[in-house]
């Protein structure tokens, strides 16, 4: 009897122990803003209220120290069991085996509902990697009282290129010292003018680069014109020249591209602007895409837990809320019907727009690509050569690149 | 004749102070951004105004109530007076030995610890970072303070300028029954001062300012450091300028401090120079 007791109680020990020993902590790395941070973790607290079983312990990295910190952590073992990355930074991760695959993890169940654009940036060759939990792509922002100025209708954005030339022909005065547009020179920012002209970074199959096209080039040439040939911009690109984003707020850009991450500092800015997609092209509305995924570390020891969180995330609940307070695009197409278009009037846009949104290849070495491909990009905006020109010799380097990348595919593959 | 010489001097020194003036307002310029966008209006940090219109305390406020910048203060305070007394301290232990006393393969060794300043400080972080890790150090105090305290330039630094302290010293209070500590605490450091306060401003500022290290050695944030924290005011699309000029404004009080305080011992030092050799 005595024994039998001993034993009930040894057991019961145990069990205690082995409960307390069931929490589990998931440690995330993430890059959330100011702003995004406290919505964050009130999804967390909500996670943790439905799984006792799981901790989240989040950590907020600068985002400019999250690239090194993280590879730091990969040479080292100490990675964390999620991270949150940029579109561009996931494939260079994905492709070193530094990311679990999350297709046998319980994904399935969440994929359909996730926005198209969004997901593409998490499939690399045919397996998930990770979960989207940010999506934005650029907008035209306009100053609606420079538009009354000049005398147009301050509600009616221009609807094609040709529109907007005309509008920002009327908006530039050399006298005020406001220009009609005003822009930056790198890759990302110039895929609505090639996208909407029908051109693209890479052929479909994605083995060459097709930035020499005739359709890249004619969109990439009406950029140039327009700083050029029609005078509508006003050099924001040029270093020492006033960034598009800055003359904006000084009211020297009557029009500028950005994304729906800039509302909240334009409305503290006491600007009148608005938000219209950006123009027609011969090929239709575009625009790019960028923002932010979640994903599970290739180290982490709880890969279906940590699953579980990237779910609970992008779920359709997560995502009216994250949706609501922040004004940002929902990943979670179930979302779309639960926004409050009243409390942020600019969503509608920034989701219409992201419907005539292409995503970039999903390729590790995008950060090289622009880095070769900005300089071209630039010399042709300086004059020092024809759009052609830039364009052929860098479809040469991005061609080089992508040669490395498969050779470096093949050899890690080995 | 003496007239026109007069004018001429007196032209040269008018232009010679505007010149400098110029000069003085380029330098500060960043300084006078930092201070006047600290007290500007969220928003309102690239509005053509140069002063602001409303000034407000509010992004102090911010900085310090929201942003945990009390803490990083702290912290940053730790790392850097520690890991600058110490790295200071053992600088001129060495310097001191490879300054006056003989061993072997003495020359070698400094030559061959002046040639690991050519190996750029960053291939060190991943190896030291390992180290740091298996120690089991990872958020600690430790970990931002111990790797640096091993300061060649510190070390070479200290050394060039004790050589020139006059041998005779030495050996007279040698002559007297000094021992190696007597000596250098009660002769080589005095003497030295003026470079040992001016290693300690540099190594406290390379600390206040180190960013990368801290912030890879924590993965906590209430052990972020200034520099880390001030990195937050950079986001992915955003940079909230008037927070970061405001907790900026703030981080460069200490360093103001020391060098003001450090000043002294420069002047000192010049003084100090009549009693070589």
């Amino acid at each position: 009897m005595r024994y039998l007791l001993i034993a009930v109680l040894i057991l019961m020990a145990g069990c205690a122990k082995e409960r307390q020993e069931g929490v589990i902590t998931l440690k995330v790395w993430e890059t959330y803003n100011a702003e995004e941070r406290p919505v964050f973790l009130s999804l967390v607290k909500e996670f943790e209220k439905q799984h006792p079983g799981i901790k989240i312990e989040a950590v907020n990295i600068p985002f400019d120290g999250l690239e090194p910190k993280i590879l730091t952590a990969l040479a080292t073992n100490t990675a964390p069991d999620i991270g949150r990355v940029d579109v561009a930074f996931l494939p260079k991760l994905a492709i070193r085996g530094a990311l679990h695959a999350l297709d046998t993890l319980g994904i399935e169940r969440i994929k359909p509902q996730l926005r198209p654009v969004a997901l593409r940036s998490c499939l690399i060759d045919g397996k998930t990697y990770g979960v989207p939990d940010q999506v934005n792509g650029l907008c035209l922002f306009y100053n609606k009282q420079l538009f009354a100025e000049a005398g147009l209708d301050p509600d009616r954005p221009p609807a094609t290129w040709d529109e907007f030339v005309e509008y920002g022909k009327r908006l530039t005065s050399k006298e005020k010292g406001i220009f009609g547009f005003g822009m930056k020179n790198s890759l990302w920012w110039t895929l609505p003018f090639i996208y909407s002209f029908g051109g693209d970074i890479l052929t479909p199959d994605g083995s060459e680069c097709a930035l020499s096209s005739d359709e890249a080039i004619a969109g990439f040439q009406f950029k140039v014109d327009l700083y050029m040939k029609y005078g509508i911009e006003g050099g924001a690109w040029r270093s020492g020249g006033i960034r598009d984003d800055m003359g904006f707020q000084s009211r020297v850009y009557a029009m500028i591209f950005n994304g729906p991450w800039a509302v909240k500092g334009l409305e503290r800015s006491g600007i009148d602007f608005g938000v219209g997609l950006i123009p027609s092209g011969p090929k239709g509305y575009a625009t790019n895409v960028g923002g932010n995924n979640l994903v599970v570390f290739s180290t982490s020891r709880y890969p279906r837990e940590a699953c579980e969180f990237l779910i609970f995330i992008a779920s359709k609940e997560s995502q009216v809320k994250w949706a609501n307070t922040l004004g940002q695009v929902p990943v979670n197409m179930l979302a779309d019907d639960l926004i409050d278009f009243g409390k942020h009037p600019y969503l509608k846009t920034f989701m219409e727009q992201m419907k005539y949104a292409k995503p970039r290849p999903p390729i590790a070495s995008y950060p090289e690509i622009e880095n070769e491909v900005n300089p071209e990009m630039q010399a042709a905006l300086d004059g020092k050569k024809s759009v052609s020109e830039a364009m052929e010799s860098a479809c040469k380097k991005v061609n080089a690149i992508l040669a490395e990348e498969e050779a470096l595919k093949a050899s890690l593959s080995k | 004749m003496r007239k026109a010489t007069h004018i001429i001097r007196s032209l040269r020194v008018a232009l010679l102070y505007a010149a400098l003036t110029l000069a003085a307002l380029i330098v500060l310029f960043p300084f006078i951004w930092m201070l006047v966008t600290a007290f500007k209006q969220p928003g309102t940090e690239f509005s053509p105004e140069i002063l602001p219109s409303t000034p407000t305390l509010e992004n102090f406020k911010r900085v310090f109530t929201e942003f945990g910048f009390i803490r990083y203060f702290f912290n940053s305070t730790v790392v850097a007076v520690s890991a600058g007394f110490l790295a200071t301290l053992f600088a001129s232990l060495a310097a001191y030995a490879f300054a006056f006393k003989s061993f072997v393969l003495k020359e070698k060794m400094f030559g061959l610890i002046i040639a690991s300043m050519m190996v750029p400080g960053l291939m060190y972080v991943v190896p030291q970072f390992a180290i740091v890790n298996k120690l089991g150090w990872m958020n600690t105090f430790r970990a931002m303070i111990v790797p640096h305290l091993a300061n060649v330039f510190g070390l070479f630094l200290l050394r060039q300028f004790m050589t020139t302290i006059p041998k005779s010293l030495i050996d007279a209070a040698k002559i007297d029954g000094a021992n190696d500590f007597q000596i250098y605490g009660r002769i080589v450091v005095p003497l030295s001062l003026p470079i040992i306060a001016t290693l300690f401003l540099l190594t406290f500022q390379f600390h206040w300012s180190n960013f990368l290290w801290q912030l890879i050695v924590t993965n906590k944030e209430n052990l972020y450091t200034v520099p880390v924290g001030l990195a937050m005011f950079k986001q992915q699309h955003e940079e909230l300028y008037t927070l970061k000029m405001a907790a900026s404004a703030v981080s460069i009080v200490p360093i103001s401090l020391i060098f003001i305080f450090a000043q002294r011992y420069f002047i000192e030092g010049i003084t100090r120079g009549a009693l070589k050799e």
